[in-house]
Protein backbone atom coordinates (compact mmCIF):
# COMPACT_ATOMS: atom_id res chain seq x y z
CA UNK A 1 0.00 0.00 0.00
CA UNK A 2 0.82 3.66 -0.10
CA UNK A 3 4.60 4.56 1.52
CA UNK A 4 5.69 7.71 2.52
CA UNK A 5 9.44 6.80 2.57
CA UNK A 6 11.76 9.69 1.43
CA UNK A 7 12.50 9.93 -2.44
CA UNK A 8 15.32 12.09 -2.04
CA UNK A 9 17.82 12.09 0.36
CA UNK A 10 20.89 14.02 0.91
CA UNK A 11 23.47 13.49 3.42
CA UNK A 12 26.58 15.67 4.36
CA UNK A 13 28.79 16.51 7.53
CA UNK A 14 30.37 19.53 8.44
CA UNK A 15 32.77 20.47 10.58
CA UNK A 16 30.69 23.33 11.80
CA UNK A 17 28.42 22.84 15.09
CA UNK A 18 24.74 22.37 14.52
CA UNK A 19 23.70 25.39 16.01
CA UNK A 20 25.52 27.16 12.98
CA UNK A 21 23.97 24.13 10.62
CA UNK A 22 20.41 25.01 12.07
CA UNK A 23 21.08 29.10 11.69
CA UNK A 24 21.57 28.53 8.37
CA UNK A 25 18.00 27.22 7.85
CA UNK A 26 16.59 29.69 10.50
CA UNK A 27 18.03 33.12 9.11
CA UNK A 28 16.86 35.21 5.96
CA UNK A 29 20.40 36.89 5.48
CA UNK A 30 21.63 32.90 5.52
CA UNK A 31 19.53 31.19 3.30
CA UNK A 32 19.95 33.00 0.11
CA UNK A 33 23.69 32.59 0.55
CA UNK A 34 23.31 28.76 0.15
CA UNK A 35 19.42 27.28 -0.80
CA UNK A 36 19.67 27.00 -4.00
CA UNK A 37 20.79 24.38 -6.71
CA UNK A 38 23.84 26.05 -7.68
CA UNK A 39 25.23 29.68 -6.94
CA UNK A 40 24.18 30.95 -10.70
CA UNK A 41 20.25 30.52 -9.34
CA UNK A 42 19.89 33.37 -7.14
CA UNK A 43 17.12 32.83 -4.07
CA UNK A 44 15.42 36.08 -3.16
CA UNK A 45 12.82 35.37 -0.67
CA UNK A 46 8.95 36.99 -1.05
CA UNK A 47 8.22 36.12 2.30
CA UNK A 48 9.96 34.01 4.91
CA UNK A 49 8.49 33.03 8.63
CA UNK A 50 10.22 30.55 10.34
CA UNK A 51 8.32 29.61 13.12
CA UNK A 52 5.85 26.65 13.16
CA UNK A 53 2.68 27.54 11.11
CA UNK A 54 4.79 30.35 9.40
CA UNK A 55 5.08 30.06 5.48
CA UNK A 56 7.42 31.02 3.25
CA UNK A 57 7.82 32.10 -0.65
CA UNK A 58 11.17 31.77 -2.53
CA UNK A 59 11.34 33.19 -5.81
CA UNK A 60 14.71 31.56 -7.97
CA UNK A 61 16.08 33.67 -11.02
CA UNK A 62 17.17 31.13 -13.21
CA UNK A 63 19.57 31.68 -15.88
CA UNK A 64 17.48 32.27 -18.78
CA UNK A 65 15.78 34.74 -17.25
CA UNK A 66 12.74 32.78 -15.95
CA UNK A 67 11.72 32.69 -12.50
CA UNK A 68 10.65 29.46 -10.45
CA UNK A 69 8.45 30.22 -7.05
CA UNK A 70 8.52 27.46 -4.30
CA UNK A 71 6.07 28.18 -1.49
CA UNK A 72 5.32 26.26 1.92
CA UNK A 73 4.76 26.44 5.25
CA UNK A 74 6.62 25.40 8.37
CA UNK A 75 5.08 22.17 9.88
CA UNK A 76 7.86 21.30 13.04
CA UNK A 77 10.66 23.49 13.89
CA UNK A 78 13.31 21.48 16.84
CA UNK A 79 15.95 24.06 17.42
CA UNK A 80 18.93 23.07 16.68
CA UNK A 81 17.63 19.43 15.26
CA UNK A 82 15.22 19.11 12.87
CA UNK A 83 12.74 20.89 10.71
CA UNK A 84 10.18 19.90 8.73
CA UNK A 85 8.50 21.97 6.03
CA UNK A 86 5.99 21.56 3.11
CA UNK A 87 7.18 22.72 -0.19
CA UNK A 88 5.28 23.30 -3.48
CA UNK A 89 6.23 24.74 -6.86
CA UNK A 90 3.82 27.17 -8.11
CA UNK A 91 2.62 27.27 -11.64
CA UNK A 92 3.67 27.70 -14.78
CA UNK A 93 5.89 25.47 -13.54
CA UNK A 94 6.23 21.54 -15.32
CA UNK A 95 6.03 20.32 -11.44
CA UNK A 96 3.59 22.93 -10.14
CA UNK A 97 1.35 21.55 -7.49
CA UNK A 98 2.93 18.73 -6.37
CA UNK A 99 2.62 18.78 -2.50
CA UNK A 100 5.82 17.68 -0.69
CA UNK A 101 7.31 17.83 2.20
CA UNK A 102 11.30 18.34 3.30
CA UNK A 103 12.46 16.92 6.37
CA UNK A 104 15.82 18.60 8.10
CA UNK A 105 17.72 16.48 10.70
CA UNK A 106 20.74 18.28 12.09
CA UNK A 107 22.83 15.71 14.38
CA UNK A 108 25.91 15.92 16.40
CA UNK A 109 28.53 14.00 14.73
CA UNK A 110 32.26 13.97 16.58
CA UNK A 111 32.80 17.37 16.91
CA UNK A 112 30.88 18.31 14.01
CA UNK A 113 27.37 17.90 12.36
CA UNK A 114 25.72 15.40 10.30
CA UNK A 115 22.79 16.85 8.29
CA UNK A 116 20.09 14.79 6.40
CA UNK A 117 17.65 16.36 4.10
CA UNK A 118 14.81 14.20 2.91
CA UNK A 119 12.28 15.40 0.87
CA UNK A 120 9.41 12.95 0.92
CA UNK A 121 5.66 12.35 0.12
CA UNK A 122 6.49 10.39 -2.95
CA UNK A 123 6.41 6.70 -3.76
CA UNK A 124 8.87 6.17 -6.03
CA UNK A 125 12.91 6.00 -5.33
CA UNK A 126 15.50 6.87 -7.16
CA UNK A 127 16.24 3.38 -8.38
CA UNK A 128 13.41 4.28 -10.52
CA UNK A 129 15.22 7.61 -11.87
CA UNK A 130 18.35 5.92 -13.20
CA UNK A 131 17.00 3.01 -15.04
CA UNK A 132 13.89 4.88 -16.59
CA UNK A 133 15.26 4.53 -19.66
CA UNK A 134 16.69 1.57 -20.02
CA UNK A 135 14.51 -0.89 -17.72
CA UNK A 136 15.11 -4.08 -17.51
CA UNK A 137 15.51 -5.85 -14.08
CA UNK A 138 15.34 -2.19 -12.47
CA UNK A 139 11.75 -2.84 -11.11
CA UNK A 140 13.33 -6.09 -9.04
CA UNK A 141 16.04 -4.16 -7.78
CA UNK A 142 13.61 -1.26 -6.85
CA UNK A 143 10.76 -3.99 -5.14
CA UNK A 144 13.84 -5.10 -3.15
CA UNK A 145 15.17 -1.84 -2.37
CA UNK A 146 11.45 -1.29 -1.25
CA UNK A 147 11.55 -4.41 0.75
CA UNK A 148 14.54 -3.65 2.61
CA UNK A 149 13.43 -0.26 3.43
CA UNK A 150 9.77 -1.26 4.57
CA UNK A 151 11.31 -4.03 7.25
CA UNK A 152 14.13 -0.83 8.62
CA UNK A 153 11.39 1.45 8.62
CA UNK A 154 9.64 -0.92 11.20
CA UNK B 1 -6.21 39.93 -20.94
CA UNK B 2 -4.24 37.93 -22.79
CA UNK B 3 -1.67 37.44 -19.99
CA UNK B 4 -4.47 36.64 -17.63
CA UNK B 5 -5.71 33.83 -20.16
CA UNK B 6 -1.79 32.39 -20.76
CA UNK B 7 -1.50 32.41 -16.54
CA UNK B 8 -4.45 30.65 -16.84
CA UNK B 9 -4.08 27.83 -19.40
CA UNK B 10 -0.41 27.52 -17.46
CA UNK B 11 -2.02 26.79 -14.25
CA UNK B 12 -4.31 24.16 -15.85
CA UNK B 13 -1.79 22.61 -17.75
CA UNK B 14 0.66 22.39 -14.67
CA UNK B 15 -2.44 21.22 -12.39
CA UNK B 16 -3.08 18.63 -14.84
CA UNK B 17 0.40 17.26 -15.40
CA UNK B 18 0.30 16.94 -11.44
CA UNK B 19 -2.90 15.02 -10.80
CA UNK B 20 -1.18 12.76 -13.45
CA UNK B 21 2.18 12.14 -12.03
CA UNK B 22 0.28 11.90 -8.05
CA UNK B 23 -1.63 9.04 -10.15
CA UNK B 24 1.66 7.18 -11.54
CA UNK B 25 2.81 7.43 -7.77
CA UNK B 26 -0.19 5.71 -6.76
CA UNK B 27 0.07 3.31 -9.22
CA UNK B 28 3.37 2.56 -8.59
CA UNK B 29 2.94 2.39 -4.58
CA UNK B 30 1.56 -1.22 -4.65
CA UNK B 31 4.50 -4.15 -5.02
CA UNK B 32 1.73 -6.53 -7.31
CA UNK B 33 1.88 -3.76 -9.68
CA UNK B 34 5.44 -2.73 -9.71
CA UNK B 35 5.93 -6.65 -10.51
CA UNK B 36 3.29 -6.67 -13.57
CA UNK B 37 5.51 -3.60 -15.11
CA UNK B 38 8.47 -5.76 -14.71
CA UNK B 39 6.64 -8.44 -16.65
CA UNK B 40 5.50 -6.05 -18.98
CA UNK B 41 8.29 -4.72 -19.48
CA UNK B 42 10.26 -8.00 -20.66
CA UNK B 43 8.30 -7.27 -24.20
CA UNK B 44 5.90 -8.75 -25.67
CA UNK B 45 2.46 -7.34 -25.06
CA UNK B 46 0.63 -10.11 -22.43
CA UNK B 47 -2.93 -11.21 -22.42
CA UNK B 48 -4.94 -10.50 -19.00
CA UNK B 49 -5.22 -14.34 -18.46
CA UNK B 50 -1.27 -14.72 -18.92
CA UNK B 51 -0.63 -12.51 -16.45
CA UNK B 52 -2.99 -13.89 -13.81
CA UNK B 53 -1.40 -16.89 -14.16
CA UNK B 54 2.00 -15.72 -14.06
CA UNK B 55 0.57 -14.01 -10.36
CA UNK B 56 -1.41 -16.60 -9.35
CA UNK B 57 -4.49 -14.01 -8.91
CA UNK B 58 -7.86 -14.18 -9.49
CA UNK B 59 -8.55 -12.53 -12.95
CA UNK B 60 -10.83 -9.61 -11.00
CA UNK B 61 -7.40 -9.19 -9.08
CA UNK B 62 -5.68 -8.60 -12.04
CA UNK B 63 -8.01 -6.57 -14.09
CA UNK B 64 -8.42 -4.30 -10.92
CA UNK B 65 -4.80 -3.62 -10.52
CA UNK B 66 -4.40 -3.43 -14.97
CA UNK B 67 -7.05 -0.69 -14.38
CA UNK B 68 -5.04 1.59 -12.12
CA UNK B 69 -1.73 0.65 -14.31
CA UNK B 70 -4.12 1.89 -17.12
CA UNK B 71 -5.57 5.08 -15.71
CA UNK B 72 -1.85 6.10 -15.00
CA UNK B 73 -0.83 5.55 -18.26
CA UNK B 74 1.59 3.02 -17.50
CA UNK B 75 -0.12 0.75 -19.52
CA UNK B 76 -1.81 0.55 -22.93
CA UNK B 77 -4.66 -2.06 -23.78
CA UNK B 78 -5.37 -3.39 -27.42
CA UNK B 79 -8.60 -5.58 -27.72
CA UNK B 80 -8.56 -8.11 -30.04
CA UNK B 81 -12.11 -10.21 -30.34
CA UNK B 82 -11.90 -11.20 -26.62
CA UNK B 83 -8.31 -11.17 -25.54
CA UNK B 84 -7.11 -7.73 -23.69
CA UNK B 85 -3.73 -7.26 -24.37
CA UNK B 86 -1.58 -4.84 -21.94
CA UNK B 87 1.66 -2.91 -23.22
CA UNK B 88 4.45 -0.99 -21.36
CA UNK B 89 3.92 2.76 -21.69
CA UNK B 90 6.98 4.46 -20.65
CA UNK B 91 6.10 8.51 -20.15
CA UNK B 92 4.84 8.90 -17.02
CA UNK B 93 7.44 6.87 -15.45
CA UNK B 94 9.88 9.53 -17.25
CA UNK B 95 7.97 12.42 -15.47
CA UNK B 96 8.04 11.19 -12.85
CA UNK B 97 11.46 10.77 -12.71
CA UNK B 98 11.69 14.11 -13.31
CA UNK B 99 10.37 14.98 -10.87
CA UNK B 100 12.67 13.23 -8.57
CA UNK B 101 15.97 13.97 -9.96
CA UNK B 102 15.33 17.78 -10.39
CA UNK B 103 14.83 17.54 -6.53
CA UNK B 104 18.20 15.43 -5.66
CA UNK B 105 20.15 17.55 -7.72
CA UNK B 106 18.29 21.02 -6.12
CA UNK B 107 18.92 19.35 -2.75
CA UNK B 108 22.85 17.88 -3.74
CA UNK B 109 23.37 21.71 -4.84
CA UNK B 110 22.21 23.62 -2.17
CA UNK B 111 24.32 21.25 0.34
CA UNK B 112 27.17 21.93 -1.61
CA UNK B 113 26.23 25.45 -1.77
CA UNK B 114 26.05 25.25 2.49
CA UNK B 115 29.44 23.72 2.80
CA UNK B 116 31.16 26.06 1.51
CA UNK B 117 29.11 28.71 3.64
CA UNK B 118 29.97 27.17 6.92
CA UNK B 119 33.67 26.39 5.88
CA UNK B 120 33.70 30.04 5.25
CA UNK B 121 32.81 30.90 8.36
CA UNK B 122 28.68 31.86 8.54
CA UNK B 123 29.35 35.36 10.64
CA UNK B 124 31.53 36.37 8.08
CA UNK B 125 30.64 38.78 5.01
CA UNK B 126 27.20 38.75 6.36
CA UNK B 127 26.71 42.68 6.41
Amino acid sequence: MATNKPQVEVRRRFAAPPEKVFAAFADARLITRWLSPSPKIALTPLRFEFREGGTYRFAYGLEDGKTVIVNGTYILIDPPSKIVFSWIIEPPDEHAGIESEVTVAIKPDDGGTELLIQHKKLILTDAIVRHAAGWHGALDQLAAALETEKQHDR
Amino acid sequence: MIAAQTKLIYSQLAMQRAANLNRTFRALADGTRRSMIHALAQGEAQSASDLGRRFRSAQPTISKHLKVLEQAGLVKRTITGRVHRFRLHQKPLQEAGGWIARHQAFWTGAVGQLDQLLAKGVDDGDK
